[in-house]
């Protein structure tokens, strides 16, 4: 397996049968693939479903998976291959495009207001998410000035605990430290906006 | 400004470790993301800060992000089997994997079906040969329950992800495919395991 990619030591415990590994996958890139399918597919309906199809291929196919390339390229490739074969069968199934189309057509004002929600949900999911990322780049700005660097370089710049360490002239459990505790932080203003009324959700 | 370490928080640290690929071992993480909500949330939490760190617009909604995940568990619940590496091997399969996995692909097709429990073959009955006293086992396994592979020998072998069931081999059925050499030839198998449940009273390791 590459050295470089982070998710070595989750992949190779799927490898090893760990099924709950992968599950930690799937909560690490759903946001991500669904962004990826979203672009090629105009009917957001589908993206779930493509989406959920695309993680069970990768579970499956996750024994010829040998590392040689990162673990997100290989599951982005495939998530771009189903989401190809889903538009295919869909114009291949006449009846199923006809249906589509004919929603589509009779409920012209509503599709127009949907197609300006880029993930077709309702306003109150857009709210949602909208207060997510306020919450998150409010949060980014209230840390100290080391603790915004080590996650930055981390999250945005992707380099390693090394790197970073390098760069900030600190150790690596600094780093380590560091991007925890930003973590945190942001996540404390998060956790409000995450938890839903009943209580747990995973 | 808080450290936040207050007692028992030091997974946290650690999964946090794990977002980043800078823990080795992830074994008591995985364990206890199958117990414990507070894990699978702050998992959730520390990913989703990340993926909007980069872009505004993967900030998603936790409840689509349930959902899809809910979908996906239920679907793995349903998977027959995945094939995992036998560790390490001292055979020439051991050189080249890849057929390896192909060949025990077909072994596991031809016992497998669906949901659950395997059935390998028909129930045994009181017959001369070989072939008919095969008992009705569920063709699971745990991944780290595999006995060490003999020089001679490849143990491919199915894994789900129900750990509550352990692997025992059944020299009557390495009997019965030795003698039907459905896979002479090939080095890459030896013989298939399989295993029965057990009333296993050990804990689960958590792998």
């Amino acid at each position: 397996m590459s050295g470089n990619d982070a998710d070595a030591p989750l992949v190779e415990r799927v490898k090893r049968g760990d099924a709950k590994a992968f599950e930690m996958l799937v909560v690490k890139y759903q946001r991500r693939i669904e962004r990826l399918i979203g672009r090629m597919v105009r009917d957001v309906d589908l993206v779930p479903d493509i989406a959920q199809e695309t993680f069970i291929r990768a579970y499956r196919a996750l024994p010829q998976f040998r590392g040689d390339s990162a673990f997100y390229t290989w599951l982005y490739r495939i998530a771009v291959n189903t989401a190809k074969k889903a538009l295919m069968e869909l114009k291949r199934d006449p009846i199923v495009a006809e249906t589509a189309r004919a929603a589509r057509d009779d409920d012209e004002e509503t599709s127009r207001v949907e197609n300006e929600l880029t993930d077709g949900e309702t306003p109150d999911a857009v709210l949602a998410s909208k207060q997510i990322a306020a919450a998150v780049n409010f949060a980014i700005e209230g840390l100290s000035e080391e603790l915004r660097q080590a996650i930055t370089l981390r999250e945005i710049e992707g380099l390693s605990y090394e790197e970073i360490a390098e760069m900030m002239n600190c150790p690596i459990g600094t780093v380590r430290s560091r991007i925890f505790r930003a973590r945190e932080a942001i996540a404390q203003r998060l956790r409000p906006l995450l938890e839903n009324r009943s209580g747990e959700r995973w | 400004m808080a450290t936040g370490f207050e007692e028992g928080s030091a997974w946290r640290e650690q999964l946090s470790a794990l977002v980043d690929g800078e823990l080795h071992d992830a074994s008591s993480l995985c364990a206890a993301w199958r117990e414990d909500s507070q894990v699978r949330a702050t998992w959730h939490a520390y990913h989703l800060i990340g993926d909007v760190l980069r872009s505004d617009d993967l900030a998603g909604s936790p409840a689509r992000d349930a959902l899809l995940l809910a979908r996906v568990r239920e679907r793995l619940a349903r998977e027959p089997v995945v094939l995992a590496p036998a560790g390490r091997l001292e055979t020439d399969a051991a050189r080249d994997r890849r057929p390896m996995w192909r060949a025990a692909g077909a072994v596991a097709a031809g016992f497998v079906a669906v949901a659950g429990v395997y059935t390998l073959m028909r129930p045994a009955a009181d017959a001369p040969s070989l072939s008919a006293s095969l008992p009705d086992v569920p063709v699971v396994a745990r991944a780290d329950s595999f006995p060490p592979a003999g020089a001679s020998q490849v143990a491919p072998f199915l894994v789900t992800s129900e750990p509550s069931l352990r692997l025992v081999r059944d020299a009557r059925l390495d009997a019965y495919l030795a003698a039907h050499k459905q896979f002479a030839g090939s080095s890459a198998i030896g013989l298939p395991v399989y295993a029965r449940p057990t009333v296993d009273s050990s804990p689960s390791d958590g792998r």
